[in-house]
C-alpha cells in the first residue's frame, strides 16, 4: 500500500506539471526572488557606482542592458531594484493577511452588530481606490520602503476583509461546523480548524492577486517619490528618473517597465495555477 | 430510572414574517440503554427539538422549558458546560454525511480531535483509539481509512465514520437525526444494524429521529409520535404497530409500504403552518374523526393502557370506529 502523503503530493505535483502557464509562472517569480535575495552577488557593478566614461550609454558587453545619465548600470539596478519590489509585495501582503482575515472571519462568523461596523467600515474605505488609499497613508508615515510597505497593506486589507469575510459567512452554514458545535469544539477551535482552513484556496488566490498589486504599487509609490528614496534602487525610481531622457534614451523607461511588468504577471500565472491545484475539493 | 428528562419543551423562532411556535410543550423521558424513535413528517419539530436540548439552533430561537440530565438542566447550563457535555456525553449524527465531515482533514485526524479535547488522549493514543473506532463502525481496513480524505469515501462510509466519531467518548446518548435518509436502503440497513449493535455492546441510549415508521419499527423500543410541534402518540414499539390510538398514527401506518397490502393510503392535507398553534387539535383539518371538540379544544395526553400516551379525543386503532 502507497502512503497516502506521498501519493497526495506526487499528485499534486503531477497536476502542476499540466500547467505550463503556472511552471513559466513559478520559474519567473522564483528568478526575481533569487535575485532580489542574492542581488550583491549576481549584479555586475554596484547599484550606486557611477562611470562617467560611459553615460547614457546603449547595451554593451561591460553593460548588457546600458548606463543611465550618471553612468550606472542598468542590469544591475534592476536586479537590485527586484529587492524593494518582492520585500514590498510580500511583506505587505502578508500584513494585508494578517490584519484582514482575523477581522473577516470573525465578523462573518459572529455577525450581529461586530459584523455591521466591520462591514460599514470596510465599505467606506473601499470606495476610495487602493492607490489613492496607498498614496494618503504613504504620504502621512513619510517616504521609505518600509513606511510604503505599510500604506501598500492597509490599503489591501478593506478587499481581503471583505473576502474573508463573505468566505466565514457561508463556512459558518456548513453541515460540519455544526458538527463540530455539536461535538463541542470551542469557538477558537472552529475558527482554526474549521473555517481557516477552508477558506485557504481563496485566500492563496487573494494572496496571487495582492501581491503583484503591490508590485506596481510600490513601483507607483516610488515613481511619486513616496517610497524607496534614491539612490536606493527601485524600479519606480528608475521610472521617474527615465522621464526627464524619454526622448534620448526611452530604453532607460523600458527596462524597468517590463520587470515590473513580468515580475507582477509571473506572480499572477503562479497564483491561478495554486488554486487550481490546491483545493481539496478537487484532490482526487 | 431515566437518563435524560425533558419537561414542557418549547421552541418559537422570531423570524422576518412573525413567530414560528415550532415545539410546544414536548415531554418525554429516554432510560439508560434505550432506542428511542421519534417519528414525524418533515417540518415537525422532531430534529428542532433535539437540536434545542444542546443548544445548536441559531439565535433567532427562544428555547423553554427543561431537560435534565446527569443533574444538569441542559437548558440553563453555562456554554463552557455544555461544551463538554457535547460530544463526550450526548453525541450528535446528523442527516448529510456527505457535508458533515470538513474537506480539509483527514478522517482519523477530525475523530482525533474529538478525542484529544475530551479525554486529552495523546496523539498516538487517539490514533489507535481512531482505528478501533472504525473497526467498531465496520469499516473495511481501518489503518489505511484513517489516513484517508473525506472525499475518498463514499456515502454509507462518511455516514459510519460520523458515527464512530460521535461514539469516541463513549457517550450516554447518541441522537441519529435521520442517520439512513441520505443513503440507499442496503447501507441503510447496514446502519441501522450497526446502530443495534452498539445499543447491545455500549449500552448507549439512542435517539432515532426518522419519519421512516419501518427504521423504528426494526430498532426502536419505545416510539414518540409528533405532529406540528407536539406528542400526539407515545408507546411501546409493539403496542404502537398493534394498537395505533391516534388517527395521525394510523395514517402514518397505513402509508407504509407492505407486500400484498394494495394501495398505499395517504393522508389528506398538509402540516398546518407552525405560524400559530391553533387552539385545537392541530390534526383536526385533516382528520376524518374530527368533530366540534377537536376543532375547539387541545386534547391532553392521556394514558390509554400501561406506558401508551395519546393526545386526541378519539383514539382507537381503527380508522372507522369514531
Amino acid at each position: 500500500m502507497i502512503n497516502p502523503r506521498a501519493r497526495r503530493r506526487r499528485l499534486l505535483r503531477k497536476r502542476f506539471l499540466r500547467r505550463p502557464l503556472a511552471i513559466v509562472g513559478l520559474l519567473v517569480a522564483l528568478t526575481f526572488v533569487v535575485c532580489a535575495i542574492f542581488a550583491p552577488l549576481i549584479a555586475p557593478y554596484s547599484a550606486s557606482a557611477t562611470d562617467f566614461n560611459a553615460l547614457l550609454a546603449h547595451s554593451s558587453r561591460h553593460h548588457p542592458l546600458g548606463t543611465d545619465e550618471l553612468g550606472r548600470d542598468v542590469l544591475s539596478r534592476i536586479l537590485w531594484g527586484a529587492r524593494a519590489s518582492i520585500e514590498a509585495g510580500v511583506f505587505s501582503t502578508l500584513l494585508a493577511m494578517a490584519v484582514a482575515v482575523p477581522i473577516g472571519i470573525v465578523a462573518g462568523y459572529y455577525r450581529g452588530w461586530i459584523d455591521a461596523v466591520i462591514a460599514r467600515l470596510t465599505d467606506v474605505l473601499l470606495a476610495f481606490p487602493f492607490l489613492i488609499v496607498a498614496v494618503g497613508l504613504a504620504a502621512i508615515l513619510g517616504p521609505s520602503l518600509t513606511n510604503a510597505t505599510i500604506a501598500l497593506g492597509i490599503g489591501a486589507a478593506p478587499a481581503l476583509i471583505r473576502v474573508a469575510r463573505g468566505e466565514a459567512l457561508a463556512l459558518r452554514e456548513e453541515d460540519y461546523v455544526r458538527a463540530a458545535v455539536a461535538n463541542g469544539a470551542s469557538d477558537a477551535r472552529i475558527l482554526v480548524r474549521h473555517v481557516l482552513p477552508n477558506m485557504l484556496s481563496t485566500l492563496i488566490v487573494q494572496t496571487t492577486v495582492a501581491i503583484p498589486a503591490a508590485i506596481i504599487g510600490e513601483a507607483v509609490l516610488s515613481f511619486l517619490g513616496l517610497g524607496v528614496q534614491p539612490p536606493t534602487p527601485s524600479w519606480g525610481v528608475m521610472l521617474a528618473d527615465a522621464q526627464s531622457y524619454l526622448s534620448q534614451a526611452p530604453r532607460l523607461a523600458v527596462y524597468p517597465g517590463i520587470a515590473i511588468f513580468l515580475c507582477s504577471l509571473s506572480f499572477n500565472l503562479l497564483g491561478d495555477g495554486l488554486r487550481d491545484i490546491l483545493d481539496p475539493r478537487t484532490t482526487r | 430510572m431515566s437518563l435524560l428528562d425533558v419537561e414542557g419543551l418549547s421552541v418559537r423562532f422570531d423570524t422576518d414574517d412573525g413567530v414560528v411556535h415550532a415545539v410546544d410543550h414536548l415531554s418525554f423521558s429516554l432510560a439508560d440503554g434505550e432506542v428511542l424513535g421519534v417519528v414525524g413528517e418533515s417540518g415537525c419539530g422532531k430534529s428542532v427539538s433535539f437540536m434545542s436540548l444542546l443548544r445548536l439552533l441559531p439565535e433567532t430561537a427562544t428555547v423553554g422549558g427543561s431537560a435534565l440530565f446527569d443533574g444538569i438542566d441542559l437548558l440553563a447550563a453555562s456554554n463552557a458546560r455544555l461544551r463538554e457535555i457535547r460530544g463526550r456525553k450526548i453525541a450528535f449524527v446528523f442527516q448529510e454525511p456527505m457535508t458533515s465531515l470538513n474537506p480539509a482533514f483527514k478522517v482519523g485526524n477530525q475523530i482525533g480531535e474529538v478525542l484529544r479535547r475530551h479525554l486529552s488522549l495523546s496523539r498516538g493514543d487517539a490514533r489507535r483509539r481512531t482505528i478501533e473506532l472504525l473497526d467498531l463502525v465496520r469499516i473495511p481496513s481501518p489503518e489505511r481509512r484513517v489516513d484517508e480524505y473525506p472525499h475518498q469515501l463514499s456515502g454509507g462510509m462518511r455516514q459510519r465514520v460520523m458515527i464512530a466519531m460521535a461514539l469516541a467518548c463513549d457517550p450516554k446518548i447518541l441522537i441519529a437525526d435521520e442517520p439512513t435518509t441520505a443513503l440507499d436502503v442496503t447501507i441503510q440497513a447496514g446502519i441501522l444494524d450497526l446502530m443495534r449493535d452498539i445499543r447491545e455492546r455500549l449500552g448507549t441510549a439512542i435517539v432515532l429521529i426518522t419519519h421512516n415508521l419501518g427504521v423504528v419499527a426494526d430498532v426502536a423500543d419505545r416510539v414518540v409520535v409528533m405532529y406540528a410541534g407536539r406528542k400526539v402518540e407515545e408507546a411501546p414499539v409493539h403496542d404502537l404497530f398493534a394498537r395505533p390510538q391516534h388517527p395521525y398514527t394510523v395514517g402514518l401506518l397505513g402509508a407504509v409500504p407492505r407486500p400484498g397490502s394494495g394501495r398505499l393510503q395517504e393522508i389528506p392535507g398538509r402540516v398546518p403552518s407552525l405560524a400559530e398553534l391553533p387552539r385545537a387539535c392541530a390534526f383536526a383539518p385533516r382528520c376524518p374523526r374530527a368533530d366540534e371538540l377537536s376543532h375547539s379544544q387541545v386534547p391532553e395526553l392521556r394514558e390509554v393502557e400501561p406506558r401508551h400516551l395519546v393526545a386526541c379525543f378519539h383514539p382507537g386503532p381503527d380508522a372507522e370506529a369514531a
